[in-house]
């Protein structure tokens, strides 16, 4: 129980991409060996990449980890339990909005990073060229987890530090240090691209409706697979195999 | 290959065979309909193609491609895979069922990527081709864990194929798998002569010693890069958690590690009051 408890993330991915996908779109193969028996299994690929507020299944996201390219290392501190997820209210303690208040509207673990919605805005000049003096783009700029923010209380609406602990029954959570209050995770953290709740899902044409993934059709017989389905089709086998060896 | 289907595409669309179902739509029907052996029609003749059961005439080669109401979608919404748990609950006909949908969707997905890359399209949600693999590995799981029962429960073995670990010539270890022979092996001197593999001359001795030299090197390299990384991290954040560390870094020695200048950051160290 706590070993599962422990390997679960309570980080629920809002792109609700299988992560076989995201590993694959992110994929960079410079060479790989060909599939003889003369060679061993070799795969000369990229090992490191640069995670920014671009999603590692994006084209921007290759466009700044071109093929080739190398850039320097960031240094992302381990973190023991991530703490903070969508639909949080934080407290920010740096930069220029430092004391506001906000909700967290996107997490990066890869880096550490939270966006806060309408905090931290800035301000990118594109497109200058000649005498025009080009546009200002706004966005949130991401913000540390360890450093640059707080949780906020929600018994009084004040920043506190806070602590991980059990319930009685066994479930993790986030208790306020001040006041003991425990400080749920928000509702927003299981939403997705697909739904809003689990329950919200519209089901499209190719989905096989819940209640017939539910239903139990299997009834246990002392026969395989194949043996099983030859049995359904009415296929017959009354040749004898000849004696052969395995190994 | 493409143009073949290209061709065959046109040919289907001058016939009026636009008109194409997707197996998979069950929101409306049961489980039965799922069947794609369900549908028995004519056989189709006009292609001059092997088709192992009938088909319904007006699908064709049809089938290899989306619904055409999909071509110009940025976004193809779908659910997700099937897990294995869902998948246990099912009657072998079921899944064999299931198998063949599965199989012919990934023809189609595939089919479709090949074809947007051709036209240089964009292939909406490309994600769809993991989830059908992910719901196909599942589904064999199941089946082979259900055949691995059988085995056991009659044979005491588990029925599947069966394999060792062996030296190969160059000394290193390898699986290999067993095959299936007509003579027992002391009669197939074919056999014995082709796992005649000696590897204990002074040649591969000579290799093994600069092989395990590598792996050496790679796991001294490994150790270092992580006594690196601690170093590091405990040089930007003076006040880090040790204990995580040394979960994180299990072979890293900490204690010693902080006695070192590098861990020390460059800057005069905050005097708490």
């Amino acid at each position: 129980m706590r070993i599962t408890q422990y390997l679960a993330t309570k980080l629920k991915n809002f792109s609700n991409l299988p992560k076989e996908y995201i590993e694959r779109s992110k994929k960079q193969v410079y060479y790989e060996t060909p599939k003889e028996i003369n060679y061993l299994p070799r795969v000369v690929e990229r090992k490191r990449y640069r995670y920014t507020m671009n999603r590692s299944w994006t084209g921007q996201f290759r466009q700044q980890n071109m093929p080739g390219t190398m850039r320097r290392k960031v240094f992302v501190e381990p973190i023991a339990d991530w703490s903070f997820f969508r639909g949080d209210r934080i407290e920010v303690l740096v930069g220029k909005d430092k004391g506001k208040q906000g909700i967290v509207t996107q997490v990066i673990p890869e880096r550490n990073w939270i966006i806060v919605e309408g905090i931290n805005w800035h301000y990118r000049r594109v497109g200058a060229e000649g005498k025009f003096p080009g546009i200002i783009i706004k966005s949130e700029a991401p913000l540390h987890v360890t450093k640059d923010i707080r949780l906020v209380d929600p018994a009084d609406l004040q920043g506190t530090d806070f602590e991980w602990r059990f319930t009685e029954e066994g479930e993790k959570v986030r208790v306020s240090l001040r006041s003991g209050r425990i400080i749920p995770i928000p509702e927003t953290n299981n939403q997705t691209h697909d739904y809003k709740t689990p329950n919200a899902y519209i089901e499209r044409e190719k989905d096989t409706p819940a209640a017939v993934v539910g239903e139990i059709s299997f009834q246990p017989k002392l026969c395989t697979f194949e043996m099983d389905i030859m049995e359904d089709m009415g296929i017959k086998e009354e040749r004898t195999p000849v004696k052969s060896y395995w190994y | 290959m493409s143009s073949a289907l290209v061709k065959c595409f046109n040919l289907a669309k001058a016939v009026k065979t636009v008109a194409f179902r997707s197996f998979l739509g069950t929101s409306t029907s049961t489980i039965q309909s799922w069947s794609p052996a369900a549908t028995v029609g004519a056989l189709s003749t006009k292609c001059g193609l092997h088709t192992s059961y009938p088909m319904r005439q007006e699908k064709l080669l049809m089938e290899f491609f989306d619904d055409p109401k999909h071509w110009s979608e940025n976004e193809v919404k779908v659910g997700r895979a099937w897990k294995t748990d869902e998948l246990r609950i099912k009657s072998n006909k079921e899944l064999h069922q299931l198998w063949y949908i599965l199989l012919k969707e990934r023809n189609m997905l595939l089919t479709m990527e090949h074809e947007c890359n051709e036209k240089m399209e964009m292939f909406p949600n490309p994600e769809r081709i993991d989830k059908v693999k992910i719901s196909m590995e599942n589904l064999e799981t199941v089946v082979r864990e259900r055949n691995k029962a059988f085995h056991l429960l009659e044979t005491g073995e588990t029925g599947e194929r069966p394999q060792r670990q062996v030296k190969n010539a160059f000394g290193l270890p390898m699986v290999y798998r067993s095959c299936e022979h007509a003579l027992p092996p002391f009669m197939n001197t074919k056999w014995i002569k082709s796992r005649h593999v000696s590897c204990g001359g002074r040649a591969v001795q000579k290799f093994l010693l600069k092989y395990r030299e590598k792996l050496y090197n790679a796991k001294r390299k490994a150790k270092n890069r992580s006594r690196n990384e601690v170093m590091m991290i405990l040089r930007r954040n003076p006040n880090f958690d040790l204990n995580l560390l040394r979960n994180r870094f299990p072979d890293v020695d900490i204690d010693k590690l902080r006695q070192t200048d590098k861990t020390r950051g460059h800057y005069v160290p905050k005097v708490d009051v």
